[in-house]
């Protein structure tokens, strides 16, 4: 027995799949190539951007550089010359408050479509769809205008605010869809249950709906909390004074603006603001896809 | 119309009618009908209708009301002195329980006496009739509750302190003596598991059971001290009170309502003319049908009618603008700091504020005459507990949407209005600050490619349509490719590849734009690679075909992440036995992946990859912040567009840029109305929405 199996073992084929000839050896190495090439091709130019944010060597311009010299000179200039900090306070500020007002008003909305009939519901849906299909962008002469009408009534309704605003309301039809498709999948028995209980509507979506719909909830707060991250457009027409910028708009001025450019230094920012992100995407990588899945099948 | 003989109520129930002279006019009405000798009833009729007052029922009638008046009166000072009587040592609940009970019993005798005269009275009367039966029991109750309370708040004041710290000391050491059990417990346990008798799971699972359980024997013994178990039970009993007195109560409500559906009610009234003559003013319908909490929310409805939507309307309280009346002066006439622009959106705020107006109106107009028609048929109005119970059940989707329109309403349809609006406007850099209405004129512009900002209009058309297809669709095959060759059961390292195609999706797409946008630049290191490659200086943003092309790969760079992860859940999904029985049909790798695999993926996918064209259609990000749109072509796109400018840059770049406002927001019209109606297809061919649960 022990002879046998001894001398077995080099040749015995454990795999359940089939042996691989030459042709499926070679197709293998080119999806190995494939995959690698594409591997290099994203991982080159954030290499770059990495190595450039810790080279000492680079000037105001980026140029490719054989010399290295490790330094935080470029962190430096963004902490101490520019308002980098100030930058993430704003869209941190904005992305938390997007986040919370597109909570509150899509939780009641997208439990009202799902759960009620009531007259009209159809045709708002569409109505809302069909609005929400024109870009943002449709309202930018407006929006500064009606940012002055309403200050001047209430004179603490901030620009900030007014995007606050904007970006809630941008994404009130969509995630009402998603949560809504969600909720639908929650038997309804479960309400009628709390409902004989004697549960009223709002006691039915704290204590039954809302523990379920949680990871959906969880989802659409991540994405309207990112929105503001990644939006520069808004931002740029919106907000005026480089004390109020987003980190989009502010690390654009590193780059577009002969005044206070600094290629290394906006690559250091750049890679600051894209860490953390980086880590949520992709520790979150599939919640967050079958969230975007999940809506669109249900639209 | 006429009097009906019967009333009836909701469901239909035939009451006889206790208004004899209704009753009367209403058999003539129907012998008119039936009889030859229409003009003597007629007459009748006629001779009746004049000797209205004197009928003997409508004497009788008219004795009772003012008796009732009178006795109304006097009731009400009866129960303040009543209520004084009762001194301040009672809580307010009690006070306002005993003053009703002892209100209800003179009112059920008062009423006892027309019961056989009036529906109206036989209403109140039985319905203090449900009160003096229920609410003595209700106070019974509340006073049992506060005694019991009373008793436990003596006994927080008489807590023997000393006693008290005999307790403390006992608890201590009755702690002490279970944290020497449980360790006991912990040690036992431990030994077993060394000894290899249980597993490791077991040991865990033990030892916080043992933990659970000496917190528990140190609760319940915890409220040995009075203090504890004193402070435990006046919170339960208050909790018990409340919840209880709600809950009785709301059976007296109750019944008075199933009362209230039962007992019909006669009016004079044969046509609903209150709602016409009260639309004016929400609110006041409703007060005059004694509904006092229903018509004091319309009144609130009034007071925004008539305080800010018609003012404003008309040009009051504007922050500069004329109302409505901005609309079609757009300041042409004002004085020099009058801005045109301030006007328009003025205009559109007021038309959306008389709009709510409008559908207050309505609403108030709608309910008074649903309320008249009933009680002409014989349906009593509901009372504020059984309206307050409807609009919980149905109006909560109505309350809970309206925060989101508020939202949609000034986030979006205002602006998008003002857009539309200024599309037929000439705001142009000659015409900043006022401006005129033009007609039809930008769109002509647009159409035929004249002047400025029209001729180049059709190129960038033409190339935001190529952008779109070329972008998306090589995204959307290096994701598809990606996804698929990754997948395979051979290949090792799938945990690393896709973590590494999520970064260009993971990574802020305006930090990656803007660093290419930096590689790219005449010193940029991917620049001096193609220099070192070629030979030559090959400046790309300084090409227009060499930056449309980098565009599109870039593109292709930064959306395939997002398709590579939606097919790659899509493949994963795909039942195994499918591919299994296509190789026992013999079918080859490319037949399965044509026939299986990419429908599936499509098919699953589509919307959002429809979605991705609809994205990239409007990616502004993409060309504004790699080459501002650039580089610049005078001789074929003029001073204003670049020749990489897809629309949407090309409408920033108009508005905010040069200022020709009127022009972009036509372009911005016409490309959403395009938008609109593909998604308005998508929508309506989708299944979700066909189906009923949508």
């Amino acid at each position: 027995m022990k002879i046998f199996k001894r001398k077995n073992k080099k040749n015995l084929y454990l795999s359940d799949m089939q042996p691989l000839n030459f042709v499926g050896k070679v197709n293998l190495g080119l999806i190995y190539a494939v995959l690698i090439t594409w591997s290099i091709i994203i991982i080159w130019p954030l290499y770059q951007m990495i190595v450039s944010a810790f080279n000492g060597v680079q000037g105001k311009y980026l140029r490719l550089n054989d010399k290295f010299e490790f330094s935080l000179k470029h962190f430096e200039y963004l902490f101490n010359e520019t308002l980098y900090l100030t930058w993430v306070k704003n869209t941190i500020f904005i992305a938390i408050s997007t986040a919370i007002l597109t909570l509150i008003i899509v939780s009641f909305t997208g439990y009202a479509y799902s759960r009620y009939r009531f007259k009209g519901r159809k045709a708002s849906l569409m109505a809302i769809m069909l609005i929400q299909t024109i870009p943002l962008f449709a309202g930018i002469t407006a929006y500064f205008t009606i940012h002055s009408i309403v200050s001047a009534v209430i004179p603490a309704f901030s620009r900030q605010m007014m995007l606050i605003l904007i970006y809630a309301g941008g994404n009130i039809a969509s995630n009402t869809f998603i949560l809504k498709g969600y909720i639908d999948s929650i038997s309804p028995e479960l309400d009628d249950a709390a409902k004989i209980d004697g549960c009223s509507n709002f006691q039915i979506y704290r204590l039954i709906i809302k523990p379920v719909a949680r990871p959906m909830l969880a989802i659409i707060a991540l994405w309207s909390f990112i929105g503001p991250f990644m939006d520069y457009l808004l931002p740029r027409v919106l907000l005026t004074s480089p004390g109020s910028y987003t980190l989009a708009a502010g690390l654009f001025t590193l780059i577009n603006d002969f005044r206070t450019i600094n290629q290394p230094a906006f690559a250091a920012g750049g890679l600051l603001t894209a860490i953390p992100i980086v880590i949520l995407f992709i520790s979150l990588r599939k919640q967050l896809v079958s969230g975007l899945a999940q809506g669109s099948v249900k639209g | 119309m006429k009097y009906k003989e019967f009333l009836y109520d909701e469901i239909g129930n035939k009451y006889e009618r206790k208004n004899l002279y209704i009753l009367e006019l209403a058999r003539l009405y129907e012998k008119l009908e039936i009889s030859t000798n229409k003009n003597e009833i007629e007459a009748e009729i006629r001779e009746l209708k004049q000797n209205k007052d004197k009928h003997f029922y409508n004497i009788k009638l008219k004795e009772y009301k003012n008796k009732e008046k009178e006795f109304l009166k006097k009731l009400k000072e009866e129960k303040s002195t009543y209520s004084k009587s009762l001194g301040n040592s009672i809580s307010l609940k009690m006070k306002n329980l005993k003053v009703d009970l002892f209100a209800a019993e003179k009112k059920q005798k008062f009423y006892s006496d027309y019961t056989g005269l009036t529906y109206d009275a036989e209403f109140a009367y039985e319905r203090n009739k449900i009160a003096v039966n229920q609410l003595p029991d209700i106070i019974e109750f509340l006073v049992d509750g506060e005694e019991e309370l009373n008793q436990l708040l003596n006994e927080k004041d008489n807590i023997d302190k000393e006693n008290e710290n005999k307790v403390k000391i006992d608890i201590k050491k009755f702690k002490s003596e279970q944290k020497q059990i449980i360790d006991n417990g912990i040690s036992r346990i431990k030994s077993m598991r060394k000894e290899g008798r249980i597993s490791k799971r077991a040991e865990k699972n033990e030892i916080s059971v043992l933990k659970k359980k000496y917190k528990q024997a140190i609760k319940i013994k915890s409220f040995d001290l009075v203090e504890k178990s004193n402070k435990e039970s006046i919170k339960a009993k208050k909790h018990e009170i409340n919840v209880k007195l709600k809950q009785k109560l709301w059976v007296l409500k109750s019944d008075i309502g199933d009362l209230k559906r039962k007992t019909p009610i006669e009016t004079d009234n044969t046509r609903p003319i209150m709602p016409y003559l009260t639309f004016l003013l929400p609110g006041l319908g409703q007060l005059l049908n004694k509904q006092y909490m229903k018509g004091l929310c319309f009144l609130i409805a009034s007071l925004f009618i008539y305080l800010i939507a018609i003012p404003y309307a008309l040009g009051y309280g504007n922050y500069q603008g004329d109302g409505i009346a901005g609309l079609i002066s757009l300041a042409q006439d004002g004085m020099r700091i009058d801005k045109s622009l301030i006007f328009l959106i003025e205009g559109i705020l007021a038309i959306f504020l008389v709009v709510i107006a409008f559908v207050a109106i309505y609403l108030s107009f709608k309910d008074l005459k649903s309320v008249e028609k009933k009680k002409i048929e014989g349906i009593r109005p509901n009372n504020w507990f059984e309206t307050s119970k409807r609009i919980k059940a149905e109006g909560f989707p109505y309350i809970v949407s309206s925060p989101a329109l508020f939202v949609i309403i000034f986030t979006v349809l205002v602006p998008i209005t003002t857009a539309i609006l200024l599309s037929f406007t000439g705001m142009d850099p000659k015409h900043q600050s006022k401006f005129g209405w033009v007609g039809i004129d930008n769109y002509k512009i647009i159409a035929l490619g004249e002047g400025l900002a029209g001729e180049v209009f059709w190129h960038i058309l033409l190339w935001t349509v190529i952008w779109t297809i070329a972008a998306t669709t090589l995204a959307i095959a290096i994701g598809f490719i990606l996804a698929l060759l990754a997948n395979n059961d051979r290949v090792k390292g799938k945990t690393f590849f896709r973590s590494v195609f999520i970064l260009p999706w993971a990574v802020p797409a305006f930090i990656s734009i803007m660093f290419f946008s930096i590689m790219f630049s005449s010193t940029g290191a991917l620049t001096e690679i193609m220099f070192s490659l070629t030979g030559k200086l090959i400046e790309v943003k300084s090409n227009p075909t060499l930056t449309r092309i980098v565009l599109i790969l870039l593109q292709g760079w930064l959306g395939s992440s997002y398709i590579f992860l939606l097919s790659t859940g899509v493949l994963q999904s795909i039942p195994e036995d499918l591919y299994e029985a296509a190789d026992i049909d013999g079918a080859t790798g490319w037949q399965k992946i044509r026939h299986i695999t990419l429908p599936i993926v499509l098919f699953q996918t589509a919307p959002l990859l429809v979605s991705q064209y609809a994205f990239n259609f409007n990616n502004f990000s993409i060309i504004y912040l790699f080459n501002g749109g650039g580089p610049f072509n005078p001789t074929k796109y003029g001073n204003l567009a670049g020749s990489s400018d897809l629309l949407i840059s090309y409408i920033y770049k108009l508005t905010m840029d040069n200022q020709y406002q009127a022009i972009g927001a036509a372009i911005t019209v016409l490309i959403s109305l395009g938008l609109m109606f593909f998604a308005f297809i998508g929508y309506r061919n989708s299944k979700a929405f066909k189906e009923e649960r949508l």
